[in-house]
This record gives C-alpha cells, sequence and structure tokens, in this order.
C-alpha cells in the first residue's frame, strides 16, 4: 500500500515553476529517496507534503485518504535542511515542547523523551541549554524530536550534513530501525552515495520535474552501459575483435563495452580460444552518481528565474 | 487552539522567567519617576548667573532699586556703572554683557533696548531680564502717575475669568481629566513602543534560531503568530497590573499613614475628588478595551515586519520605522485633542484605529456623553475590533510567506503582495 501519493502537483513562485507536475508513489515501510540538484524544488515539494505550502494544483493523497494538514501532521515528522532549535531553552524542555506541538501530552513526551535520550547516550543533556551543544550534537537532537511522536511517515532533508561517520552510522542505524518498524522514510539529499546505501526507490527530480522514478536496481540496470571489468594475469596490447570495443587497458586490467548482440559467455569463449588467463570478469554497474550527473548534465547548473 | 496555547504559554513563562522581566518591572517606575523629578531638578539647578553692567543715562536705574531687583534672585545680578570704557572692556571686569539705558521719555519707553554680550544666551535670558528691568520702569511710572500701593494692589489682583461648564456633565473637571486622559494616553503610547517591538524581536526568534520551519511543520504560521502575540500581550498585561498593584498600595498606605496627616490626609482628599469628577468605572473598562485593542492592532503589524527581515536589527529598525511613525502620530494628535477634545482632529482621531487607542483615552474623562457622544464612542470601537482582525489578518498573511525567507530583505511593496495574493 502507499502511503502518500502525489500527483501532477503544481507551485508557482513569481519567478519560478518551483514543482512543475510531479507525480510519486511511496510504498509504506520504504525508504524512498527524492534527489535532485540544488534548486530542483525538493524543498518546496517537501514543504507541500508536509503542509507548510498549498499547492498551485494537483492532489496529495496521505494514507488513502485527501491530505488533511491540519491532521495529519501529526503523522508526519519532517526535519528540514534550515532546521534550528531555541537556543536559550533547555533541551528537555525543549523536546517536551516540541512534542507537544504535534499533539503528544506532557507526560507521554517525557517518557519517550526518555527512552531516546537513553538509546542515543543522551541523559546528560537535559538540563543544559542548545546553546551549549555542538553542530553535531544538535543535529542529534534535532533528529529525536523529529521521530519522537512515532509518525508514520519521516520525511529527512540531508538528515546527515554536519554529523561525523560515527553519528552518522548511529542515526543510519535508526533510520534502518525505523523502516523495519513500520515507518516510512522520505529522504532527500544530493549526496549520491547515501542514497545508494540506505534507498531502495528513488525519484530525481530537475527544474521542478520528475526526470526518473524507480527502483534503484533498475535504474542501475536501465542505465547500464554494457561495461565490463577483466583481471587477467597477462593482457596482450593487441586485441582485434568484433565482440566488444575496449575501453581500458593496463597490463592486467581491461575494460571493454560488449557490442550489440555479444553474449557474456561469447566473450568468455574468447578469451579461452586466446588462451588468456582470467582472474575475474564482472559487470560494472553505473553508480547513481553518474546517473545522476549524466541526467542534470547540460541543463542549466543553476536555475534560472523566468516570467511566467 | 490548544496549540496555540501551547504556544502562548512558552512565550509567557520564557518571558516572565527572565531576569530582564524583574529588572524592567522595577525599573521602569523607577527610571519614570526619576526621569519627571530628575529634570525638574536639574532645570532648576542648571540656570546660569549673569552678571549684567548697566550704564544709566536715564536716571530712573537708581543703584536702591537695581539692588531690590537683585535681592529678587540670583540668577540675574545688575551692577551699576558710569563709565563708558564698560562698552569695550566688560569681559575684563568680569561681566556676562553690559546695558547702556538711553535717556528715556517715561511715557512712551521703549522697545529692543540692546543687551550687548559675547555669547547667545537665547529668549528666556531675554525675558527675563527684560521683567526684571520693567518692574523698575513700573515702579516708577506708577509713581509719576500717581498711583499708591493700595490703587496697586486693586490693579494687580482684580480681574475676572471664565470656566467652561458641560450641562451634560456638570461634574467635569478639564484640568483633572487633561491630567488622566494625558496620562492614560501615554501609558497606552509606552506600552505600544515597548512591546510592540518585543513583538517584533520574539517574532525573529524563530528566524534567527532557523526553527521556523519544523514549528510550522507542526503548526500553521497563524496559530504560532497569535500565540506569540496573546503571549507577549499577556506578559505587558502582567507587568501593567504589578505597576497598578504598586500604585493602590502605596496609595492605601499613604491614606493610613495620613489619617493624622493634614497635608496628607488633604492630598488623599484631593485624589478622591478628582476621581469622583470623572467617570471611574468607564475609564477603566475603556482602558482595557483600548490598551488590548491597541496593543493587538499594532502587534500584528509590528510581526509581520518581524517576520520579513533576517536576523539584522538595523533592518528591524528601517522596516519598522512607518509603524513607529504611525504611534508617534498619535501621541501628536493626542497633545491636541487634549486642548480641544471635541474638535474635528480629536473627533477623527479617535475614531480611525491607528490613532483611536491614544486619542480615545485622551478624550474619554472629559466626560461620556458630555464631550464624547456615544455614537463615537461605538464606531471607535467597532472599528478598531475591525481594523485589528484585518491588521492581524494582514499580517498573518505576510508572516506566513516571511517566516519561511531567508537571505533578502523585502520592500514594503513586496510585503504587501505577499499580503494580498491568493
Amino acid at each position: 500500500m502507499n502511503i502518500l501519493e502525489v500527483h501532477n502537483l503544481k507551485k508557482y513562485f513569481a519567478t519560478q515553476k518551483a514543482v512543475d507536475g510531479i507525480s510519486m508513489q511511496v510504498k509504506e515501510g520504504s525508504i524512498f529517496g527524492l534527489l535532485g540538484p540544488n534548486g530542483a524544488g525538493k524543498t518546496t515539494l517537501l514543504r507541500m507534503i508536509t503542509g507548510i505550502f498549498y499547492q498551485d494544483s494537483g492532489e496529495i493523497i496521505f494514507h488513502g485518504k485527501k491530505f488533511d494538514p491540519e491532521k495529519d501532521v501529526e503523522h508526519i515528522g519532517y526535519m528540514p535542511e534550515e532546521r534550528g532549535l531555541y537556543k536559550k531553552m533547555k533541551i528537555g524542555e525543549q523536546a517536551i515542547y516540541l512534542a507537544q506541538l504535534k499533539g503528544l501530552s506532557k507526560a507521554d513526551a517525557r517518557t519517550k523523551i526518555r527512552h531516546w535520550f537513553e538509546k542515543l547516550e543522551m541523559e546528560s543533556w537535559w538540563n543544559k541549554k542548545v546553546e551549549d551543544l555542538s553542530k553535531g550534537m544538535s543535529q542529534k537532537l534535532q533528529f529525536v524530536t523529529t521521530v519522537l511522536h512515532n509518525p508514520k511517515l519521516i520525511i529527512l532533508d540531508e538528515p546527515f550534513s554536519g554529523l561525523d561517520p560515527v553519528n552518522a552510522n548511529l542515526i543510519k542505524d535508526e533510520i534502518y530501525n525505523l523502516a523495519k518498524n513500520g515507518a516510512t522514510v522520505i529522504f532527500s539529499t544530493h549526496r549520491m552515495e547515501q542514497v545508494e546505501e540506505i534507498c531502495e526507490h528513488i525519484v530525481l527530480v530537475n527544474k521542478g520535474q520528475k526526470i526518473l522514478d524507480g527502483k534503484l536496481a533498475d535504474i542501475k540496470n536501465d542505465f547500464k552501459e554494457n561495461i565490463y571489468q577483466i583481471n587477467a594475469n597477462a593482457i596482450p596490447d593487441q586485441l582485434i575483435n568484433s565482440l566488444f570495443d575496449i575501453e581500458k587497458q593496463t597490463q592486467q586490467k581491461l575494460l571493454i563495452k560488449l557490442k550489440e548482440g555479444t553474449k557474456t559467455n561469447d566473450v568468455l569463449q574468447y578469451f579461452i580460444n586466446e588462451n588468456i588467463e582470467l582472474h575475474s570478469f564482472n559487470e560494472v554497474l553505473p553508480s547513481l552518481n553518474e546517473i545522476f550527473i549524466g541526467l542534470v548534465e547540460g541543463t542549466a547548473t543553476a536555475r534560472q528565474f523566468q516570467k511566467i | 487552539m490548544s496549540k496555540t496555547l501551547l504556544i502562548l504559554k512558552r512565550e509567557y513563562t520564557t518571558r516572565v522567567k527572565k531576569k530582564a522581566f524583574l529588572i524592567t518591572t522595577i525599573m521602569f517606575p523607577v527610571l519614570y519617576i526619576g526621569l519627571i523629578f530628575g529634570t525638574g531638578y536639574l532645570g532648576s539647578r542648571a540656570k546660569q548667573k549673569l552678571d549684567i553692567a548697566l550704564l544709566d543715562q536715564s536716571g530712573y536705574f537708581t543703584d536702591s532699586s537695581l539692588a531690590a531687583v537683585n535681592r529678587m534672585d540670583s540668577s540675574t545680578l545688575f551692577t551699576s556703572v558710569t563709565d563708558t570704557s564698560i562698552q569695550s572692556n566688560y569681559k575684563k571686569e568680569g561681566y556676562d554683557g553690559y546695558i547702556i539705558m538711553p535717556a528715556l521719555n517715561w511715557q512712551t519707553g521703549m522697545k529692543n533696548i540692546k543687551f550687548i554680550t559675547d555669547k547667545t544666551h537665547g529668549s528666556g535670558t531675554e525675558s527675563m531680564i527684560g521683567n526684571k528691568l520693567n518692574i523698575i520702569w513700573s515702579e516708577m511710572v506708577n509713581e509719576k502717575l500717581g498711583i499708591d500701593t493700595e490703587k496697586k494692589t486693586v490693579l494687580s489682583s482684580s480681574s475676572i475669568s471664565i470656566k467652561e461648564e458641560n450641562e451634560q456633565n456638570k461634574n467635569a473637571n478639564s484640568k483633572v481629566s487633561a491630567t488622566i486622559g494625558y496620562a492614560c494616553g501615554f501609558l497606552i503610547y509606552f506600552i505600544l513602543l515597548i512591546y510592540g517591538s518585543q513583538v517584533m524581536l520574539g517574532v525573529m526568534e524563530e528566524k534567527t534560531n532557523r526553527i521556523a520551519e519544523v514549528v510550522v511543520s507542526s503548526v500553521k504560521p497563524f496559530q504560532l503568530m497569535l500565540g506569540k502575540i496573546l503571549g507577549i500581550s499577556l506578559v505587558a498585561l502582567t507587568q501593567f497590573l504589578i505597576w497598578v498593584a504598586c500604585i493602590f498600595l502605596v496609595y492605601s498606605v499613604g491614606k493610613y499613614l495620613g489619617s493624622g496627616n493634614a497635608v496628607a490626609s488633604a492630598l488623599v482628599e484631593g485624589i478622591q475628588q478628582s476621581f469622583a469628577s470623572i467617570n471611574l468605572p468607564l475609564i477603566l473598562v475603556c482602558f482595557a478595551f483600548y490598551f488590548m485593542g491597541g496593543f493587538f492592532f499594532y502587534a500584528s503589524l509590528y510581526a509581520a515586519v518581524g517576520s520579513a527581515i533576517n536576523e539584522d536589527v538595523r533592518e528591524a529598525q528601517s522596516l519598522s520605522f512607518p509603524i513607529t511613525l504611525l504611534v508617534i502620530f498619535a501621541i501628536f494628535m493626542m497633545t491636541i485633542a487634549i486642548q480641544d477634545p471635541s474638535g474635528p482632529i480629536a473627533v477623527w482621531g479617535s475614531i480611525i484605529p491607528f490613532t483611536s487607542p491614544i486619542v480615545m483615552m485622551a478624550r474619554l474623562p472629559f466626560g461620556v456623553p458630555g464631550t464624547v457622544p456615544v455614537w463615537q464612542l461605538a464606531l471607535s470601537m467597532s472599528l478598531l475590533i475591525i481594523g485589528f482582525l484585518f491588521s492581524t489578518w494582514v499580517a498573518a498573511k505576510i508572516y506566513r510567506t516571511g517566516i519561511l525567507m531567508y537571505g533578502k530583505k523585502p520592500s514594503w511593496k513586496e510585503m504587501l503582495k505577499w499580503a494580498f495574493r491568493k
């Protein structure tokens, strides 16, 4: 079942078509990646999904029903990219306050916060003020306040920026845990290696429009260019044949691109016939980064202002 | 609604718990009283002493008459001189200036006799010197006309004066009314200015802490704005009530202690009498209404400005200046309204919501319906309600866009665009 469906969503600002007809489905319990270069419209899209902006047209379906910001925000946890905390407030009080705004009772909020603080080794923070925290520490606190009320849908915009590898892993594990326990995570970023690691399904947006949508594995398959890497003992300089083109060659490594119609076994047969001893033979799939750059490249790096 | 209440509670408790609240609550009355007495004290102390040489060619300004004038107070000291060299060496001899009194006709006198100095002393000094010399002069004229001391007393004390009595409101005492009007108007003025900017800075809090987007993903921007304005207004009200309670306490203690003391009991009686001449319950109810109404009206405008600016306080000042100007303009209208509480400026100023909280409060002590007809009061009140609903609505629209904007400072034109687009 889809926890979130977006149909032909549009939001125009005075000088930009920030979101220009995006549709997408997010399956319940999945980790979903929303990718795009800076200024692609990711934040505007997320702001509509979280009820901060009203769309100009289009439809948002949350849990099978029309999205009602008033009620449904209590089931959404949103950690925006532009995030902060009340600097002068005590950390415990602040977490309770933010949880109460999400509809939790004070007592309920307190026990949940204690639980999370214990889990992430933050117990000693309770009576400290936010201004005493480092950037990474306040990031952790922000993550806790985002997921505290057990939201069904968790939206994280660049959640790892400013975190050291240890804390980033800690948060990553929690994201997996939350997904395992049934929450859906939308993960917005332009850091491809994180997406490759975490997400099952991705949508790529550029200039307010969706340009790619699918399972991560399928997308990689779609974009594969039949490139294989071969490791061998000694590779002769001259390998003239009709099966493949040579992309790159060193003493023991060969990168080849199969020609139309060539099967991998044909290639293996060829090497056996040539009496070249292979150590390994494997397919090279494009990294998401390459796909991303390939698709976005050629479009202007920064969005231009336009008349609407 | 419960979320608005939560925000209100946080705004209120964090503010009241701050040391700054305690300090301003104590310091404001102390400073205010200090300001009034301090300037009075300084004013009385700072009067300068002038040594003036008088070269009399008329023969009317004798040494004894000058000595009599010198005894009146020490601000000027006239010394009679005879040598004309005073014109060139008055400074060397320690005088601040000199006057050459020409030979005069006692029946016509003379205007604009020159007081020569080497620095400007201003019109106050000019008229003071003139008055003192005129005392000697008129004494002489009286003598020449044959007016004796008895006739002189009649001349100076016998006069008539006029006192207005409004037939719809016979108790009205225009002096007491004006004083109370001034007090109410200025109180609202101070509270608007002080807490208006508090609201503006308070609204900036979410922006400077970059928490705005987190908060508006849980509550509607309107709820956030309303909670903030209400919370800060309750802080203002708390502070105000503390002051009122203190005044009441001082008054009661004074009344109790002064029961044996003639001066104190006369004072207390005077206060009671002046309050008897006005409709106190009406004034209090109206004060509460205009206090809150005016506060919400201006607070929402300040909130709109606060949401539109970034961390920069200088931006805040330049954008909020037009609003502050309106409040100051209202105080000007008020001073005119107190001089002439039924005049057109007073009437219109007390009806238009931008100025009505201050101007109407200045008019009301003069009496309803004597000075302020009931229809004017009703119109003013309903317009203020409509006004603050409208300003809150506009502010909410600006706030919604402004609170998520970072970077560029918007112009007033852009803010109006945010307010009136769908």
